[in-house]
């Protein structure tokens, strides 16, 4: 897929159009200029959400009630799908060819993934931003994901609530366990679809990942499953039926539910060391990249085409040497825009790159000899 | 102070208090009120009062009626053997509206939820077990109960618990199907619901 041009109003400080490049495109400018809002632009086009904020009215500019991101995307050489998102107060629409579309039908026109630093959080963080990292990957694959996250995020949130409740009433632990049991079941079922995708999602990635691509030192990841170390995980509905038996008294005691999938962790080792307490925050980022792409290459081999890469402030993550491994890499994969704000990196890539500068949020190309996508789709590697 | 004389305020505000009314359709709906002639606003009133004063829950299967028992449960038409559980009256209208179904019907008035402060004594459910008795039941033995609750989590845990409470009776329980909407193209049908009719197909 690319994103052959994208037209904003009155996101945050953006207006105006422009036109990308299948390959590479370098959006620089000073700093507060809007180098990023192009790329959360890309971003919410991509998956309606900003990768910034959890409340779409922030991004609509000071004084405007109305925000449009509106981009053209060609699916391939002959079809070409208008995609926008309309944010209007708290309420965003979405449409396709000037038709409005539910969430569900539209997203999956666009994917992209995202480099931010924001997603640190995946190799730095706690559990919860690798699970997620995981799930966004899974949904990639299967849209009905969505549903069972959901439904199993309902479930939690009803038999925490019960525990609570159960608490608070001082009932008995086999009058909680009898109120827990139409809870336990469901949760069994959706916990074990859960686990599944995730472990087959995390054998695709080990399969796809560059290991050594920024040096000798070698990636690898792992999903670790809350139930590892306490029996037969090959029939994890058994294991998991056992397990929520054993611990009434114990989720009773916390007040919240302790047993499923959502307390298992991805494990990243550099080198067989854990990243997260063992890696310089430059093995970090590599790890994260490494991560990152294998995600684009499990996309590809599952839907033929390239999702969208995008990267912010590509020299405050990465050095030099990484940048060029990066790039190298990217080049005739993925649609790639990256932001940054040095002189030298526009320099360096000038002959290679579609060059955007950025400001006060109007984005201007500058004339190089790379073509825009309007005119040239290049080979079939990049679409 | 108020932006509206204080009779209208008070309506306006007893208007949102229903369900799926905000601001702007309360309003719209006290000025309407406001518009309409005395005997119009009589009649509604008299209405409201009456719905009150009529309705009460039947006292077999807790559907809403004026004469008690209901007219399903009062029928000598219906098949007294089979059972189908729904969580309100107007999914009992979704089923009867079928034209198949000619069983009997227990209403729940609700579902399990702990975050909505539901739990098991909060449903009308004290009734179920005791219809299943001959004795209860114009001597005809229950031979199913279908489980007829929403096809989301909380109608799930429902179905359930209930399905537990009935196992030691050994009557034969069962949960309606999911999948495709019959007179739809494939085509239109969202992906949960298609995979769950893929998961549920059976041989022909």
């Amino acid at each position: 897929m690319l994103l052959e041009s994208l037209e904003v109003h009155n996101f945050r400080n953006l207006s105006g159009k422009v036109s990308w490049s299948p390959g590479l495109n370098l959006i620089f400018g000073d700093n507060g200029q809007g180098k990023t809002n192009w790329l959360e632009a890309i971003y919410l086009l991509a998956t309606t959400k900003s990768f910034r904020t959890q409340r779409p009215q922030e991004a609509i500019r000071f004084d405007e009630n109305l925000a449009i991101v509106r981009g053209v995307v060609a699916r391939s050489r002959e079809v070409q799908r208008e995609l926008q998102v309309t944010i209007q107060g708290s309420t965003k629409t979405l449409s396709v060819n000037s038709k409005r579309e539910a969430v569900a039908r539209y997203l999956g026109q666009l994917h992209t993934v995202a480099f931010t630093a924001d997603e640190l959080e995946v190799v730095r963080g706690g559990p919860d931003a690798r699970r997620k990292f995981l799930d966004r990957g899974v949904v990639s694959l299967h849209h009905t994901y969505v549903q069972t996250l959901a439904d199993y995020q309902r479930v939690i949130r009803q038999k925490n609530r019960l525990l609570q409740d159960a608490a608070d009433a001082e009932l008995s632990i086999a009058e909680t366990a009898a109120r827990l049991e139409p809870w336990n079941e469901q949760l069994i079922g959706l916990s074990a679809e859960i686990h599944r995708a995730r472990v087959d999602y995390v054998n695709r990635l080990n399969e796809a990942l560059e290991r050594k691509l920024f040096g000798h030192e070698e990636v690898s990841i792992r999903y670790v499953s809350s139930l590892e170390s306490k029996g037969d995980l090959s029939d994890y509905e058994a294991l998991l039926t056992d397990r929520l038996r054993l611990r009434v008294q114990a989720e009773m005691a916390a007040g919240y539910a302790l047993i499923g999938a959502h307390r298992d962790d991805l494990e990243i080792l550099f080198d067989g060391r854990d990243m997260r307490t063992f890696g310089s925050s430059g093995q970090q980022r590599s790890a994260l990249i490494i991560l990152d792409l294998a995600a684009v290459s499990v996309y590809h081999s599952w839907h033929s085409e390239y999702p969208l890469f995008l990267m912010d402030d590509v020299d405050a993550e990465l050095d030099r040497k990484r940048i060029d491994h990066l790039l190298e890499y990217l080049e005739g994969r993925t649609q790639t825009f990256v932001t940054t704000s040095k002189e030298g990196l526009v320099e360096r890539y000038a002959d290679r790159a579609y060059l955007v500068e950025v400001t006060n949020g109007i984005a201007q190309e500058i004339n190089t000899s790379v073509s825009k996508s309007s005119t040239v789709i290049t080979g079939t590697a990049g679409i | 102070m108020l932006e509206y004389a204080e009779p209208v305020t008070k309506l306006i505000d007893e208007f949102k208090r229903l369900p799926g009314v905000g601001q702007k359709s309360a309003q719209r709906l006290a000025f309407h009120v406001l518009r309409m002639s005395e005997a119009e606003v009589e009649r509604l009133v008299a209405a409201l009062e009456e719905v009150k004063r009529k309705i009460v829950f039947c006292s077999i299967c807790n559907n809403l009626t004026d004469v008690d028992p209901c007219r399903f449960c009062a029928s000598t038409n219906r098949d007294r053997s089979i059972i189908c559980v729904v969580e309100e009256p107007y999914n009992l209208v979704a089923i009867e509206k079928t034209r198949s179904y000619h069983g009997l019907y227990h209403i729940l008035h609700g579902s399990l939820s702990p975050i909505r402060g539901i739990a098991p004594e909060d449903l009308r459910l004290a009734n179920l077990l005791p219809r299943l008795r001959p004795e209860n039941n114009d001597g005809v033995e229950v031979r199913e109960v279908i489980l007829a609750t929403n096809p989301n989590t909380e109608g799930e845990a429902t179905a359930s618990y209930i399905s537990r409470l009935l196992k030691p009776l050994g009557v034969r329980t069962t949960r309606i199907a999911m999948g495709m909407p019959v007179g739809s193209d494939l085509e239109y049908v969202d992906e949960v619901t298609m995979d769950k009719a893929l998961a549920n197909r059976h041989d022909i």
